[in-house]
């Protein structure tokens, strides 16, 4: 058998039968599938509700018809039950009867608007939010009363006029195609990061792996039989197929868990999913026509948006900086493992690595904001922070010539500093007991294979 | 026959000069030393020949071939740091490093249960190192050096590490490997084994080789002219001197005087036979100089 797959079989097979390993794949969907069942349950669960009465004193009468103006006004949210009552002594001694949980006041005046202000009764403060819905609940009422009742609005206008639905699409200039910015930006944003975790996760393991074969001086055995090289790079390729089958496997697992659950569980799903559409019900309620027909241009939008994504481009694009990346960093970080000895410290040169992955996380931001900008387009040609930001940038559409400019640097790159790497290593690996410095490393360089 | 051979290698780190011009020969069949105090070279001179490293100048021949990458399959080296893999189970480790030394895992297999057996490890073969003491630690990675049947065995200092009785069963290892044909380059610092099991040896001192040749030679080459002279304790030896003869010491026992003489050459005869005219011999031997004499005289010379 060839000798690296030697001992990519050995790297894999070490990893993949390790405790840690087993425990990362299985616990590894529980957080995925976590974060699409807990949003559920936590909305099932929050069925804490205060009960407000409210104490209308105010009387408005239109056509001979005497009403108060916030009666069977105010909307029920998830927190908030709202009912009514006109005595407030009565109201009071509900209160005190622990019936309710706040009394809101609402003191009339013979002005206009006919209101003087609110008194809110209540044992304990409520929460902020639920103090936000009801002044804007106060303020919504008394501006719809006014626009209907002093300027002669009718209903209909009214639902308009508070909820204008004014259709907002980009379109690409180039194509005329619509843009879509939100769906790229999730797509970006998803395989740049995913790309980020993996280089980060996996390359750390290639160096942690390569400093314990060096400190348990296993390393001049194994180099007595082979090339340096071909050490470190089976171990890169045998790490990187182990992140790839945990990767599956935390994909198929986190399918089996949810649908698992789904169907142990069939009502906290079906139930969640009711709510929310009670929900958008209640909201655009007025004109049933209207929010069929918007809300079903959104699911449009969305569909198409998916459709309008180049895949075959963003997939063999993700496929290559995902590998070109974590090739790069993990002959770097191969390299700086080499250098760690027990007694000494190589912090110093981890920084230099971690660096450039610190950077492109850190201006993520700023490649969304303006994914053609100046910024971006230098991120995404620098090899040492192309793989994440070019990325981002992929589903948004990246002239040819910067694709083709940024695969060619990232080849020619990574070339380059896996010669390095192999450099640094076989030196690295047989050096005990002494502070490396940069200079040193540098002369390194020189010596013969 | 020359199983390997090294020809003015020279080899330079950073900051100063490993090896300078070293040239060294080992016969097919023979144990060599690789002698010198620490720092002279040897390491470096080991890693050139399983090709960790690369000489800057020099050549080297292995089986009358230039030094190639297939060779290493034919070397088997027994690091002075001794590692395995801690977490990894023993079987499986060594089966793993039989295979980079291009052996089979079947053969590999057999092999192994062959030479745990001997050793008496078989036992632990499901276990992992880090469960092992440091002295079965040694036994397995020795099994692994020499597991492929390399033609050339190089062992940085085998014993360090072992027990008095393992010490024992690895020399008589190490000379049944001999029997069978091997080739061995020993380093050491430890001169007793030296004398008892090298045939011939190298002495390298600040990256320079500056002695090399068969033990028995070099004893000759060193020796003083120096012998052990024992006579009954009531005779004084000074008695006897004769022309050409000098005293060192001389040690008054319960019935015998023991002196060291140093004659010169031709003189015996006459030392010999005035004592035997006078007294009784009790014996007369040549003082050969013991390795680490030799070692002593010779780096601290430098």
């Amino acid at each position: 058998m060839n000798k690296i797959a030697i001992i990519i079989r050995r790297e894999y097979l070490t990893r993949v039968k390790k405790k840690s390993f087993l425990v990362m794949t299985f616990l590894g969907p529980i957080l995925i599938a976590s974060l699409w069942i807990i949003p559920f349950f936590l909305a099932m669960n929050s069925e804490t509700k205060s009960n407000i009465l409210v104490v209308d004193e105010t009387l408005i009468e239109k056509d001979g018809v005497k009403s108060s103006l916030y009666t069977e006004k105010f909307k029920n949210t998830s927190e908030l039950n709202f009912s009514y009552e006109y005595d407030i002594s009565k109201a009071q001694d509900l209160l005190k009867e622990e019936k309710y949980d706040a009394v809101l006041e609402i003191v009339k005046t013979n002005d206009m608007p006919p209101i003087k202000g609110f008194l809110f009764y209540s044992k304990n403060e409520p929460s902020l939010s639920a103090q936000e819905s009801m002044r804007t609940q106060l303020t919504n009422i008394l501006k719809d009363h006014v626009l209907v009742y002093d300027y002669g609005m009718t209903e209909k206008d009214l639902d308009w006029f508070n909820n204008p639905k004014i259709g907002f699409y980009s379109k690409d200039i180039r194509s005329g195609k619509d843009s879509y910015k939100e769906i790229k930006t999730i797509l970006g944003t998803m395989s740049g990061f995913l790309i980020y975790m993996f280089i980060f996760l996996f390359g750390a393991q290639v160096m942690k792996s390569v400093s314990e074969e060096k400190t348990s001086r296993i390393v001049e055995v194994l180099v007595s039989s082979i090339k340096p090289i071909q050490l470190l790079m089976g171990k890169i390729i045998s790490i990187a197929l182990v992140g790839l089958t945990q990767f599956f496997l935390w994909i198929v697992l986190s399918f089996v868990l949810i649908a698992g659950l789904q169907s142990f569980y069939p009502q906290t799903f079906t139930e969640a999913q009711k709510e929310d559409i009670t929900i958008n019900e209640r909201v655009i309620s007025v004109d049933k026509i209207q929010e069929a027909s918007s809300s079903s241009a959104e699911v449009n939008q969305i569909v198409q948006g998916l459709f309008s994504i180049d895949y075959v481009l963003v997939i063999s694009m993700f496929l290559f900086y995902f590998m070109a990346g974590y090739f790069l960093y993990a002959s770097l970080f191969g390299a700086v493992g080499s250098l760690m000895d027990v007694d000494t410290d190589a912090q110093q040169f981890t920084l230099p690595v971690t660096i450039p992955l610190i950077l492109a996380i850190v201006c993520f931001p700023i490649v969304i904001q303006d994914p053609s900008g100046t910024a971006a387009f230098w991120l995404s040609i620098i090899p040492l922070t192309a793989p994440i930001i070019m990325m981002i940038r992929i589903p948004f559409g990246v002239p040819a010539w910067e694709i083709a400019l940024s695969m060619s640097l990232m080849i020619v790159f990574i070339g380059f500093c896996m010669w390095m790497a192999a450099k640094i290593y076989r030196t690295g690996i047989l050096m005990y007991g002494k502070n490396i410095t940069y200079k040193e490393i540098w002369k390194w360089f020189k010596y013969k294979n | 026959m020359i199983l390997f051979s090294a020809k003015d290698v020279s080899k330079t780190y950073t900051n100063h000069k490993a090896l300078d011009k070293v040239s060294i020969e080992v016969e097919q069949g023979s144990i060599f030393g690789l002698l010198g105090p620490n720092g002279a070279g040897k390491t470096t001179l080991i890693r050139i020949i399983n090709q960790i490293t690369a000489p800057d100048e020099g050549e080297i021949f292995f089986m009358g071939e230039r030094l190639k990458a297939d060779h290493v399959h034919s070397i088997g080296y027994l690091p002075e740091e001794r590692g395995l893999y801690k977490k990894m189970k023993v079987g499986e480790q060594a089966i793993y490093l039989a295979e980079l030394k291009g052996i089979k895992r079947a053969d590999a297999k057999k092999r192994l249960e062959y030479w745990f057996e001997k050793f008496d490890i078989l036992s632990w073969w499901n276990r992992k190192v880090e469960e092992l003491s440091k002295g079965m630690q040694q036994k397995v990675q020795f099994v692994t050096t020499i597991l492929h049947e390399p033609k050339l065995l190089i062992f940085d200092e085998p014993f360090s590490g072992f027990d008095p009785i393992n010490t024992n069963l690895l020399k008589h290892e190490i000379l049944e490997l001999k029997k069978k044909g091997a080739t061995i380059i020993f380093s050491t610092h430890n001169m007793e084994s030296v004398e008892e099991i090298c045939d011939s040896i190298a002495l390298l001192n600040k990256s320079k080789k500056i002695l090399d040749g068969k033990v028995g030679d070099i004893k000759q080459k060193f020796k003083k002219n120096q012998y052990e002279v024992v006579i009954p304790n009531e005779r004084d030896i000074r008695q006897y001197l004769t022309d050409g003869v000098k005293l060192i010491n001389s040690i008054n026992n319960p019935y015998t005087q023991v002196s060291t003489l140093e004659i010169d050459k031709g003189k015996n005869a006459d030392l010999l036979s005035n004592i035997l005219l006078n007294t009784d011999l009790i014996s007369y031997k040549e003082i050969l100089p013991s390795m680490n004499e030799i070692f002593i005289e010779k780096v601290s010379n430098e």
